[in-house]
């Protein structure tokens, strides 16, 4: 922390600002920064130079209509949100989803997590000033992004989870490929630990480094990996299991301190695990139907509310449906994670140096359009 | 007389063409070791295997406008650039390329090459300052301090090679590592020396005041053209006659090693170890991450000078009783 | 259990507060509660006293009134809490940011799509709409709406 009085040398602190066109702001964001010296004196977020209008255009489409965008706003975690709001769509009006969709969708959505993570293990060493893990880890999700392409025919911005399954089957060469990609990644984990966790430099960088507490995050509603880094094992692929999690087995990886270093052990570890779902998942694998049988073309849900929470690859996420009866929503709010997660840096970087703004705002992982929506 | 300042002017010409061919093939290095560090093969378009890619960017940076940015400074703006390569042609004067090939071969050789190279860092300073940006000043103000506080352990490293010598003639140095190089007889003096010197020059993981992802370009934010491109040509000089410092004072030169020369000219055996050097530091720049300001000069101040002044005491004590 | 106990506070509390509980689970939550425009401050300090946290604020826009729902969440399975409150066109909720700081941003958000002021919020600037914006895009009255209702067309 700043040891020096500030109120009395206010001509000293001049204001900086960090973004909206900067290298290492994770989409279009912009922090007013009070600084003395290299330390910071306050920190505001400024956000909305992604907003499009998606709550807004939920009201105005039908369920159908709205299902591209629901990747697109946190397209880091696109299947993710594809999935979470089908979910949120088949549970309104009722729809039974096959079991082989189920795990189909799983895997889908766990591939997704782990690109996301690896795009921010990448990204996050980048920005700490190690420029080679981010083409290491872009090659890994390289991998990923050819086997959800085969199976979806898109990259980045899914629109694969349909109300009542799946939109396509998963065929041999969408498992051998993941299986391939599961086996590649096992000793990459070790390669990925050599070059960064073990690096002095960067243990530096991030230990004691942004510490969140649990006050802080429970203040803001802070989620995901960075609730989890400072001890409270909250998940909601846990807490409410939705799909097939609950027959999958895996573990919640949890920090101690909180700081940025706990956080990218959180999310390291995560991808490992999600490895193994996708691991039990193909190997449960029933055969079946994709898709319900019969998904009617013109949605008639009951009226009222539905609110869905899902596990994004930055925490609890949700959808907020209200219905009216037709066949679109009254109101469509969606929670993302990333808007508490980067709220908590008005307590957070204030003391911080301007390096360690960087590495803090790195090891959250906000989304900035996911913010904006 | 006159012909000591033929050789002179001779010299200096042959140091500024010899910088450019440099430049060039530093850029061109660089680029192919970051590209095969990172899985990828680096410029392969322009010549074989990317080799005129330099000169494309070259021919590039020149055709771009000037740009003197709102309410700069406009003699310090462009100044600077100047400043900070000009000096640093010094430095090739004195250098030992080979037996007999140093273009003047002063008795105070590695002063003279020590006390210009400090004045990049004002320079620096009058970059950043002059461009009417905070984050150039920023960066500026940062390089100032990095540099200030590692040109001590430089410098300690240096007097303790110029203790066992006697002398700060780069040409007597190199002839004393006839039978044994330096850097076995002081390899912490060595070891302190190049991380110094990386520091010096601003490569990661010190680089800091240019750093990328966190002030947009550090000190060089603001130009472009031609003195983006004279600030980047300054930092290869810099690297070479770092590293070829190092070279003369703790790798022997243009000696082989023991003395045994396997009919090689010293020449190449000077530029061989001098760009071996140079590769090196361009490894690390790629591998490790960047360290953290405070803990830059945390670093500087509690590690290394102390070490360096352990190193100077107990070379003065072996030197003097043995 | 957290459920229980926040439902006994709560209970006790507002006693003529309606509590519908939800058996289905669309809702997400187990119970909501809905409480009069004055009773969100008990209610949301009941809560963080309890350790819950707040997961959500959003707003509803119907002919009639507007409605805020808080969506609480604890760290336990099955743990979410809706508080509705109905509030007038006119009239103003007041706020909660003091008792849990992340609903500034949430307060302002809210504000800025439907034009709700919130009393005690310092901090009412626009955030995601530009600085300057002086209109309300989720009202059913801006832009292209595809129907506006009354409360009691949804909710019966």
């Amino acid at each position: 922390m700043a040891e020096q009085d500030i109120t009395q040398e206010t001509s000293r602190v001049y204001s900086l600002n960090l973004g909206p066109q900067h290298p290492s702001t994770h989409g279009v964001l912009r922090i007013l920064l009070d600084l003395d010296g290299e330390y910071i004196v306050k920190a505001d977020p400024v956000i909305g130079y992604g907003h499009r209008g998606h709550e807004k255009m939920g009201e105005n489409r039908p369920y159908k209509q709205f299902l591209p965008n629901s990747s697109r706003m946190d397209y880091l975690s696109g299947m993710i949100f594809n999935h979470g709001f089908v979910l949120a769509v088949e549970k309104l009006v009722g729809i039974e989803v096959p079991e082989r969709a189920k795990y189909i969708r799983v895997i889908a959505s766990e591939l997704n997590r782990i690109s996301s993570h690896l795009l921010w293990f990448g990204t996050y060493v980048m920005d700490l000033g190690g420029f080679t893990p981010f083409l290491y880890a872009f090659d890994d999700r390289e991998q990923i992004l050819d086997i959800l392409d085969s199976v979806s025919g898109s990259r980045l911005t899914y629109s694969y989870c349909r109300f009542g399954g799946v939109c396509r089957d998963v065929d041999s060469r969408f498992i051998d490929m993941t299986r391939a990609f599961l086996k590649r990644m096992e000793t990459r984990w070790a390669d990925y630990d050599n070059l960064v966790t073990k690096n002095i430099i960067f243990i530096h960088r991030t230990r004691d480094v942004g510490i969140i507490d649990r006050e802080l995050c429970r203040q803001y509603g802070v989620t995901g990996p960075n609730l989890r880094a400072c001890g409270v094992s909250f998940d909601v692929r846990r807490s409410e299991p939705y799909e097939v999690y609950d027959r999958l087995d895996f573990e919640v990886p949890t920090g101690s301190k909180g700081d940025a270093l706990d956080r990218y052990d959180v999310r390291f570890k995560e991808m490992q695990q999600s490895c193994r779902i996708i691991d039990q998942a193909l190997d449960q694998l029933p055969g079946g139907a994709f898709v319900a049988e019969k998904v009617p073309q013109k949605l008639k849900p009951p009226k009222g509310d539905v609110y869905t929470a899902f596990e994004s690859a930055r925490g609890l996420s949700a959808y907020y449906m209200v219905s009216d009866g037709s066949p679109g929503p009254y109101r469509c709010h969606i929670r993302v994670p990333s808007f508490g997660n980067l709220n908590a840096l008005n307590d957070v970087l204030p003391g911080t140096m301007v390096a360690d703004a960087i590495s803090i705002l790195g090891s959250i992982d906000v989304v900035i359009p996911e913010i904006d929506r | 007389m006159s012909s000591d300042w033929f050789r002179l002017i001779l010299g200096l010409l042959i140091a500024l063409g010899f910088s450019q061919l440099n430049a060039l093939f530093l850029v061109w290095l660089e680029r192919k070791v970051a590209g095969h560090i990172q899985l990828r093969p680096g410029p392969m378009e322009v010549g074989p295997h990317g080799l005129l890619q330099t000169i494309a960017d070259g021919v590039k940076l020149v055709g771009k406008e000037l740009i003197l940015p709102f309410k700069a400074d406009r003699k310090l703006f462009f100044l600077a650039p100047v400043l900070v390569f000009t000096p640093v042609l010094v430095g090739f004067l004195v250098l030992p390329f080979g037996q007999n090939m140093i273009i003047r071969d002063m008795n105070l050789g590695v002063l003279l090459i020590f006390g210009f190279s400090t004045i990049t860092v004002l320079a620096i300073l009058a970059g950043g300052w002059a461009s009417n940006n905070k984050y150039a000043l920023l960066g500026a103000v940062r390089s100032v301090a990095q540099n200030i506080a590692y040109e001590i352990p430089l410098l300690l490293s240096v007097m303790s090679v110029v203790l066992m010598v006697n002398s700060l003639s780069f040409s007597e140095i190199v002839n004393s590592q006839k039978t044994v190089w330096f850097i076995f007889l002081q390899p912490l003096a060595g070891l302190i020396y190049l991380i110094s010197a990386t520091a010096e020059t601003n490569r990661a993981p010190f680089d800091i005041p240019e750093a990328e992802s966190e002030l947009v370009a550090g000190f060089h934010t603001e130009y472009s053209g031609m003195g983006f491109g004279l600030f980047f040509l300054a930092e290869y000089t810099n690297m070479f006659i770092v590293c070829a410092v190092a070279t003369s004072l703790f790798f022997g030169g243009w000696q082989g090693l023991f003395g045994i020369n396997l009919g090689i000219p010293g020449v190449f055996w000077f530029l061989f170890k001098t760009y071996a050097l140079i590769f090196i530091i361009m490894w690390v720049r790629w591998t490790f991450p960047r360290v953290r300001f405070d803990q830059l000069m945390n670093f500087a101040w509690k590690v290394m000078i102390p070490l360096s002044l352990v190193n100077l005491v107990i070379t003065a004590i072996v030197l003097k009783f043995v | 259990m957290k459920l229980k106990e926040i439902e006994k506070v709560l209970v006790e509390k507002f006693p003529d507060a309606p509590l519908s509980r939800d058996e289905t689970g669309m809702s997400g939550a187990q119970w909501s509660i809905a409480v009069a425009l004055s009773g969100i401050r008990e209610a949301a300090k009941a809560f963080d006293k309890a350790g819950f946290f707040l997961e959500s604020i959003t707003a509803l826009d119907f002919e009639d009134t507007f409605e805020l729902v808080y969506h609480f969440n604890y760290y336990e399975p099955k743990s979410r809490v809706v508080v509705r409150m109905l509030c007038g066109h006119d009239e103003v909720p007041q706020s909660i940011c003091d008792i849990y700081r992340g609903a500034v941003w949430l307060e302002r958000e809210v504000h800025e799509f439907f034009g709700i002021k919130f009393s005690g919020n310092a901090d009412m600037r626009m955030l995601l709409l530009p600085e300057d914006a002086d209109y309300h895009p989720l009202r059913k009255n801006f832009g292209k709406v595809s129907a506006y209702h009354k409360r009691e067309v949804i909710y019966g």
